[in-house]
């Protein structure tokens, strides 16, 4: 499982690690019904506390990407929503225009250019 | 025990289409020779005859001249219907270690059936009675000795060419962009729950083997042999039945068991190129840690499938089960890029 954060990214740690299982999904490397690497495999990668993984992960299932089952750990029940995905592509565009100094009204001025 | 010479030279098809045709062959042969040979004997054999014996010379274990007939062919054709089977399916052929154990097997395991058919025969020949059959043990002893060198030569000829190392385009290595700012790391963790099972029937077996020898119950000496079997198969299915896969900014890290410990970690600079690929248990040999002497080429084998391989800047390649991999390969490309590049 792939997993990038920004660094600048001012949102709490766990939202943006919710934010990255949530692109691994999306992004077809898991589908339904596979198990993902556990909690500790990904939080010791991250160099982060296990239980901030863990909270990432709740959300998760709270919002019904994840299913958590006794002996068996974490695995992919459905893909993210439409909404969920724009709505993590669209911060990932914010955070690049930043880094070239463009704020979010000209980010939506260059999006009704081109469309 | 005479043997034809398997063939040399395989290209694929051709070597199968010879491989399954000295095996049939080869097959019906010793299947006609494990029936003819009692049936022309049957006059001087008792009934039953005297099929199993404990240690000494002396016979424990008897059988009808029909079951003895039946189990010896059975036992071969078990062997042979197995060898064809894998030969057909294909795969076992096309890698040099598959290969070396199928001609091993063809006909060192001939030379087992036919070579324990011969000896019960001939302890059996003229014997009143089946407790009269006597069969010295050293007669077993050279009969596996010699079906094991018939069949280290039959895999010795029949090994054909060296594994060719698979070409790959630099153009076909994937590789992902890495922005500023952005951590960026991969995981796969693969077990194996028939390895896992192995493991724990090893280890269970230690520890009722240790309880037994302390409650007096087990000879030591016995207690120390099978502790000898059971730790470490134990050990080793403990660090190889599961492996955690890491790719971070510092290269790529394995990690051995459940709790990715011990690990290997292999920096970013000392790796050539990193690429996914599909491997499967026949190609490499079987399962665990599996490499060919002198192709410096290792597989870490856990299941059929995704595998993570890296080209080391030395040579050398290193193969791991691991799922996803082909985007763990695009990092770990990435990371190479970068730290060449600096």
């Amino acid at each position: 499982m792939l997993l990038t954060l920004d660094l600048n990214d001012p949102r709490p740690l766990h939202e943006q690690v919710a934010g990255a299982i949530r692109r691994a999904i999306a992004d077809g490397s898991y589908a339904p019904g596979d198990r993902l690497p556990p909690a500790r495999d990904l939080a010791g990668a991250l160099g982060i506390n296990a239980n901030t993984v863990l909270r990432a992960l709740r959300e998760l299932r709270d919002e019904g990407l994840l299913e958590f089952r006794r002996g068996r750990g974490v695995s992919v029940l459905s893909r993210p929503d439409a909404h969920a995905v724009l709505v993590e592509a669209a911060r990932e565009l914010l955070a690049e225009a930043d880094r070239y100094g463009y704020g979010p009204e000209e980010v939506i001025h260059i999006i009704r250019e081109i469309s | 025990m005479t043997s034809p010479t398997p063939v040399q030279s395989p290209p694929s098809s051709v070597s199968r289409g010879r491989a399954v045709a000295v095996a049939a062959v080869w097959g019906v042969l010793v299947t006609a020779t494990l029936a003819a040979v009692p049936l022309a004997l049957r006059d001087r054999l008792p009934d039953p005859m005297a099929t199993h014996w404990s240690g000494g010379s002396v016979p424990d274990g008897n059988m009808s001249f029909t079951g003895n007939l039946v189990v010896a062919v059975a036992l071969w054709a078990v062997i042979w219907a197995t060898l064809l089977g894998l030969a057909l399916h294909g795969a076992v052929l096309r890698g040099r270690l598959p290969r070396v154990h199928w001609w091993g097997f063809l006909f060192g395991g001939a030379g087992f059936a036919l070579g324990m058919e011969g000896v019960t025969l001939n302890a059996n020949l003229d014997a009143a009675t089946w407790r009269e059959a006597l069969l010295p043990g050293w007669h077993v002893a050279a009969v596996i000795a010699v079906s094991a060198a018939a069949g280290a030569l039959a895999g010795y000829l029949g090994r054909g060419e060296p594994d060719r190392a698979p070409v790959r385009p630099p153009a076909d290595k994937p590789i992902m962009r890495l922005r500023p700012g952005q951590r960026a790391v991969w995981v796969s963790r693969v077990s194996n729950p028939w390895l896992i099972a192995l493991t724990s029937a090893s280890l269970l077996t230690a520890v009722i083997v240790t309880a037994l020898a302390a409650l007096g119950v087990l000879e030591a000496t016995a207690a120390w042999i099978a502790l000898a079997v059971s730790v470490p198969i134990g050990l080793l299915g403990i660090a190889t039945s599961t492996v955690q896969t890491r790719v971070d900014a510092e290269g790529l890290r394995v990690g051995f068991g459940p709790w990715g410990r011990p690990a290997r970690r292999t920096p970013a600079g000392a790796i050539e190129s990193a690429w996914a690929e599909l491997r499967s248990p026949t190609e490499v040999g079987g399962w665990g840690v599996r490499t060919m002497p002198g192709s410096g080429r290792i597989t870490l084998m856990l299941r059929g499938g995704d595998h993570l391989v890296i080209r080391r800047a030395g040579g050398g390649e290193f193969a791991v089960s691991a799922d996803d991999a082909e985007r763990g390969a695009a990092l770990l490309n990435a990371y190479i890029a970068e730290t060449s590049g600096s």
